[in-house]
Parts: structure tokens; sequence; C-alpha cells
């Protein structure tokens, strides 16, 4: 009983740590909490679905083509609207992208309607595994291992090439970056592109778990940031591991405190961890200075 | 804007101030005059205008000036609507007593809202707030025997003095609360509170070593946002007449956020515009035949693109150009 609550909260959970490990390369890097990243993601799973639909694509070219659309997306997104906000104030920025919000869903509710669509998935029939008489579903384990390879690529990304030092560079004092030779602007679009680019992997990844439609990720994003927030948007493992535990914590409170409550009691949690660790718990606390 | 600049306020020059006097004065007598002008609709659209307006006078404080998220406004706007509504249909007190009650109750529980703000910033704090509402909303659809849960609570009209509260009626009391609401908010956002805050937003440590307790300014800029919103919520309940918990939720919250910084952070007459863009826009929209989302989303992105400052800011500097 309580194994398969747990594996039923592990597989919410990577759906919320697909989201939210785009949510954090874009806010790390440009310290902007996207809130069109669902709906972008949304647009590129639509993309995909369309290629494969309408286009006749297999499913791998189809997923490749959307996914360079995500980051031909977001590059132009950052390009026409972040970049003139760059240096103003960042709650305007933060409107902004709610607004980007409210048009790309409304643009993709004028395309393909608000009906729902079954996206193809290619692990579909695939029989779940049985890890110690738990079934999990294929599609899980795949979620959990591309969320594992993405933090470990965008980590070596980060750490090992020029790009990714300028970015980390770019993040931490834009004023000193920009005296090192560091275009802020663009490292913002390079941010905002993988940030399409992640995204899109999660809509996709996402879709086949959810029925898609315009409001796939609608819920996923609140809770991204929540999971984001327990974990501490500093550190890519940090917000994995926090929106894993916030799907396991939502699945448990369901059951064994009280289902109409599950929400509420996770939130009073993340509450409690918050006021003993402000910057989430695997966060690293910045000292201030100023 | 930085707010060293806020702080250092230089005297406008006298012709500025006759200009702004005289303006106030004139939206104040138009404001007075609408109930003959408009159907009633229109005069619907206004009075929501004026209760907005009120929530994102208080948030402004909060937001603007203290520089503290809050995502759970909508659920005080919600506590005080249903304080409001439960004081006058069960207990059978009078409006403005359940009102004033309400909001003091509502007050208390912004207050509480603060504690994790003494510790969080930016995001976390969003997500702490956020998470209060989602608790306090809770608490409210699950109390069905106060509160009625999710079926809502349908409210008669009431009355003041044995005079019973039209549209009319609660349109000119809600213009008095909200004329009230500014002068107040001007008050504080002008005086030793106000200073106290702006510095505060700037840097928490800077504001220690200038003597000013954060902690306590913090607890009470919620406690007074909370005040605000919570009347703005008493005064919504009897508008609409039917409220449900279902209406408050986080989509509400981001859009008081959102009014504020459309309006202009940390500007008083802001607020009142960014309320009124957040009501009226969409009504213009209507006529627009598939997509009013997509041009009020479209232009919420161009004034935030355009005017970082908010359209209080951009007004406020051609005024300048143009008063020089």
């Amino acid at each position: 009983m309580i194994a398969n609550l747990i594996v039923g909260g592990l597989a919410a959970g990577c759906l919320y740590a697909m989201v939210g490990i785009a949510i954090v390369i874009v806010l790390n890097i440009t310290d902007i909490a996207n809130f069109a990243q669902g709906e972008m993601a949304m647009l590129t799973t639509f993309f995909a679905y369309s290629l494969m639909e309408s286009g006749g694509l297999p499913w791998w070219q189809a997923v490749s083509v959307a996914l360079v659309f995500g980051l031909v997306q977001g590059i132009v997104i950052q390009q026409v609207v972040i970049r003139p906000l760059i240096g103003g104030p960042v709650l305007s920025a933060i409107i902004a992208t709610l607004g980007l919000n409210i048009v790309l869903h409304s643009a993709a509710g004028l395309i393909w309607g608000h009906q729902t669509y079954t996206f193809p998935s290619p692990f579909a029939f695939s029989p779940p595994f049985l890890i110690g008489g738990v079934p999990v579903s294929v599609d899980s384990v795949v979620n959990i291992a591309v969320g594992l390879v993405l933090i470990i690529a965008m980590t070596l990304f980060l750490r090992y090439t020029w790009t990714g030092l300028s970015l980390r560079a770019a993040s931490q004092n834009q004023t000193v970056a920009r005296l090192m030779g560091v275009s802020i602007t663009r490292s913002s679009a390079i941010a905002w592109g993988l940030g399409g680019f992640v995204g899109g992997i999660a809509g996709i990844l996402v879709a086949p778990s959810l029925f898609l439609d315009t409001n796939l990720m609608s819920a996923l994003l609140i809770k991204a940031f929540a999971g984001g927030v327990l974990g501490g948007l500093n550190s890519l493992v940090g917000v994995f591991l926090g929106c894993l535990a916030l799907g396991v914590a939502e699945n448990l409170t369901g059951a064994y405190v009280s289902p109409s409550f599950a929400e509420a009691t996770t939130f009073i949690i993340i509450i409690a961890v918050l006021i003993m660790k402000p910057e989430g718990v695997f966060g690293r606390v910045r000292v201030r200075k100023a | 804007m930085s707010a060293a600049a806020d702080i250092t306020q230089v005297p406008k020059p006298r012709a500025a101030r006759n200009v702004a006097a005289t303006l106030t004065g004139l939206c104040l007598v138009l404001a007075c005059a609408a109930p003959f002008g408009l159907n009633g609709y229109g005069l619907y659209l206004l009075t929501l205008t004026e209760i907005f307006a009120l929530v994102a006078l208080g948030l402004n404080l909060l937001t603007g000036y203290a520089g503290q998220i809050s995502l759970c406004h909508a659920s005080l706007f919600g506590v005080g609507a249903y304080a409001t509504a439960i004081l006058t249909q069960k207990a059978g007190l009078p409006y403005l007593l359940a009102l004033l009650l309400g909001a003091l109750l509502t007050t208390a529980i912004g207050a509480l809202a603060a504690i994790p703000a003494l510790r969080l910033k930016n995001l976390y704090l969003a997500i702490a707030t956020l998470g209060f509402g989602v608790v306090l909303q809770k608490i409210i659809f699950e109390w069905r025997g106060l509160t009625g849960g999710g079926g809502g609570l349908a409210l008669a009209p009431t009355s003041i003095a044995g005079y019973e509260l039209g549209a009319t009626g609660l349109y000119y009391l809600t213009l008095a609360f909200m004329t009230i609401g500014l002068f107040g908010a001007w008050n504080v956002s002008r005086g030793r509170t106000g200073r106290a805050l702006l510095v505060i937003k700037e840097s928490e440590i800077s504001a220690g070593s200038l003597g000013i307790h954060a902690p306590r300014y913090k607890v009470t800029v919620f406690a007074i946002s909370a005040f605000y919103t919570a009347i703005a919520g008493g005064l919504f309940a009897y508008l609409v007449r039917y409220i449900n918990p279902e209406s408050f939720n986080v989509g509400l919250s981001i859009s008081f956020l959102s009014m504020v910084v459309i309006g202009g952070l940390g500007t008083i007459g802001g607020s009142i515009v960014g309320a009124a863009f957040y009501v009226i826009v969409p009504e213009l929209l209507r006529g627009i035949k598939d997509a009013p989302g997509l041009v009020f989303g479209l232009l919420l992105v161009v004034v935030m693109v355009f005017m970082p400052q908010g359209l209080w800011g951009m007004m406020r500097g051609l005024g300048r150009r143009f008063l020089r």
C-alpha cells in the first residue's frame, strides 16, 4: 500500500520536476520567474503533435523538430519581450511573462481548439516494471531517467564549457560579468532557448500521461514552483528532489491525513520547511552583504 | 527608479501641485456624478474597479513600498467577504459594524501571514504566501456549517440605518471607502512608515543599521494591506451577493499583483489605474470576436515592455515633461 503510494507520488513528482528544471534554468540566469514556461511547453507539444498527425512524421523526427522549435521559441520570446526589460524591475518582467502566458494559451486555443487529444508515447504498450512487487509504469521510469540525464548534462555544461561559465558569471553578478566581456543579452537568450528546449522535453513526456489540451501545463506550473522552492531554487538537484518529494508528500497526506486537505497539508509542510530552511532544503544560503 | 530617489523627495513645483490637486478634484467630482450617467452594468463595473483599487492600494504598500510579494491576498479578500457576510446574515450585526469586525479579523490573519516573510524573500515568499492562501481557502471550503462550503453563500441585500443599500448606495459607500483608503495610503507612504518600508525594500541590513526594526514594519504592512483587502472583500460580497470559495483562488491573487505592477509599483495613483485597466480593458475587448484573451495578454506584454514603471510611471513622466 505505502509502496504503491510512494511510487505514484514519484510518478507525479517527476512530471513537476520536468517543468521545474526548465523554470530554474531561466530563473537562475535571468532572475525572472517565467510564468509562460508551461504554455511555451504546451505549444511545443502541440507542434510535435501536429507534425505527427498532419505531417505524418514518425515520433522521433517530430519530437526532434519540435524541440528545435522550442529552442527557437525561447530565443524569439527573449529577444522580443524580455530583452527590453533587462535592467528594469524584475516584477515587470514577471508580469510580462504572465501576459505571454495568456497570449500563448489563447493562441493555442485558436489554432487547436479546446478539445483534448491523446499524445502518443513510444512506451505506451510496454508492460510495467515490477520493482519489489510494485508495478512501476515505463513512462515514470523514463521520466525520472530523462530528468537525471538533463540534470547531469546541464551540470556538465555549466561547469565545463565557456558558455556555461559565462552563464554562471551572468547569474552571479551582471555588472562584473559584463566587465569580463560576457554579453548579458546573449546569455539571457541562451538561457531562454535552453528553457524552451527543456520545457519542450517536459511537455512531450508529460502529455501521454495527462492528455494533451491547452490546459496541459497550468496545474503543473504552480506545483513545479512549489517543489522547486522546497528543494532550493539555486540547485538543479534540489529542484528535482523537491518536486519528487512534493509528489510523494501529496500522495501520502492524501491517503493518511485527509484527501480533501492533501494540498493544504502539503503547503503547510512546505511553509514549515521554509521557515526552518529559508532557501530550500538543498539551497545554499547566499550571504547578503547589502 | 531607485528608492533613494524616492526618499529624498524634492518639493514639487507649485504648478505641478496645483495641477495634481485640480485633477484629483475633477476625478472625484466625475466619480460622484457617475451614477447619473451610467446604466446598471456600467455602475457595477465602476464599483468593482473601486473595490479592486482598494485591494491594490493595500497590496501596493506591501509590494511596491516594502518589496514583499504576496500571493494570498485573494484568500484574505475572501476571508473579509465571508466574515462580513456571516456577521450580517447569521449574527444579524449592522453592515458597517460587520465590515469593520471582519476587517479586524482579517488584519490579524494578515499579520500571521507575515511570519514567513520575516525569513523568506522573493519567490520563496511568493510560494509560502501562496500556500497560506490555499490553506485559508480550504478552511473556508470545508467549514460547511458556517460558510456553506462549495455551494457558496447567497446574500440578501442589506441596509444601513434603515436605508436599503442598492447599487447606487453601495457605489457611494465604496467610493467613500476608496477615498478614505487613498488618503490613508498616501499618508502612510509619505510618513515615517513609508520611508522605513522603502529602506527595507532596498536593503534590510541598512534598514537595521538605521534603527529601523524591519520585522515590526513587515508585520505592520502585512496587517495594513490585509485590512484594505478585507474591507474591499466585505464590499465585494454585497456587490455580487453570491460568494463561493472557488472564486478566491491563486489566479485572483496573481491578478491583484498584476494590477499593482501594471499601474506602477510604489505609486498610489498607479493602484487605481491598474485596477481600472484590469476591470475595464477586458470589457472593451469583449466585442472582439475570437480572442479577447489574446488581445488582453498582448496588451499586458506591451504595457510592461514599453512602460516597465507601469502606466502611472509613464503618465507621471509625461506630466513632468509638459509642466516643466
